[in-house]
């Protein structure tokens, strides 16, 4: 079973586990089950068709094809893909939602407003 | 069969439940409750009360290992805690301080 463990350096965690409470790191990290809480990841964040997140996310980037309920804020990128739902809000540089998403919330790129246009932002 | 890896600069404080094998390079704290096979690698720490099938180590643990089937501690790894669980396997070199109990 040892060289099961050596297989991969990509840090996973599979369709049959859930995490509850806070996940921190620095490397990137594919979710194919669930987690719920926190999660401040420095690095990139695949939520994988039928990976479920129930958490506020701070993270570098993140692909979501799975579903995703809680605040996004990445210093990078916040990609939405086909089939992917999202609750909550996007808050990044760069926020990419495609065709087939869904997507209920809040996007914020702090945008730079034109003068003259004071919407109380 | 996908694996979950908690790879080594990553740390959860919470609580892991599941069904399938996990594998640890990482830090988790709180509570671990598997169906399947715990694997601690040598950079893993694990400072969490755990239920599983069966549980190698390499690295170190704190806390409480319930194994239904088996636990093995292997040589270098650091363990505190108690054991309990049918066939408890401790290598030469390994490190333990708890309980073993083989009556689970």
């Amino acid at each position: 079973m040892a060289s099961v463990t050596s297989r991969s350096s990509t840090c996973v965690l599979g369709p049959q586990i859930a995490v509850r409470g806070a996940l921190s790191g620095e490397e990137d990290l594919v979710v194919e089950g669930r987690i719920e809480g926190n999660v401040a990841l420095a690095g990139h964040l695949v939520v994988a068709p039928g990976g479920v997140v129930e958490a506020d996310l701070e993270v570098s980037s993140i692909e979501v094809h799975g579903e995703v309920r809680g605040d996004i804020v990445a210093s990078r990128s916040i990609t939405i893909e086909k089939g992917a739902m999202v609750a909550g809000n996007c808050r990044a540089p760069r926020v990419i939602i495609h065709d087939g998403a869904k997507f209920d919330g809040a996007v914020d790129m702090d945008v730079q407003l034109p003068d003259g246009l004071h919407r109380g932002r | 069969m996908a694996n979950t890896v908690i790879g080594s600069s990553i740390v959860i404080d919470g609580e892991i439940t599941g069904d399938e094998d996990l594998v640890v390079r990482g830090t988790v704290k709180g509570r671990v409750s598997l169906r399947e096979n715990i694997f601690v690698e040598d950079s893993g720490v694990l400072e969490a009360n755990v239920e599983t099938a069966t549980i190698t180590v390499h690295g170190r643990v704190t806390g409480d290992i319930h194994a239904t089937e088996r636990a093995e501690l292997k040589s270098n790894c650091r363990v505190v805690g108690d054991i309990r669980s049918p066939r408890v396997l401790i290598a030469d070199g390994a490190s333990f301080k708890g309980t073993v109990d083989m009556d689970a």
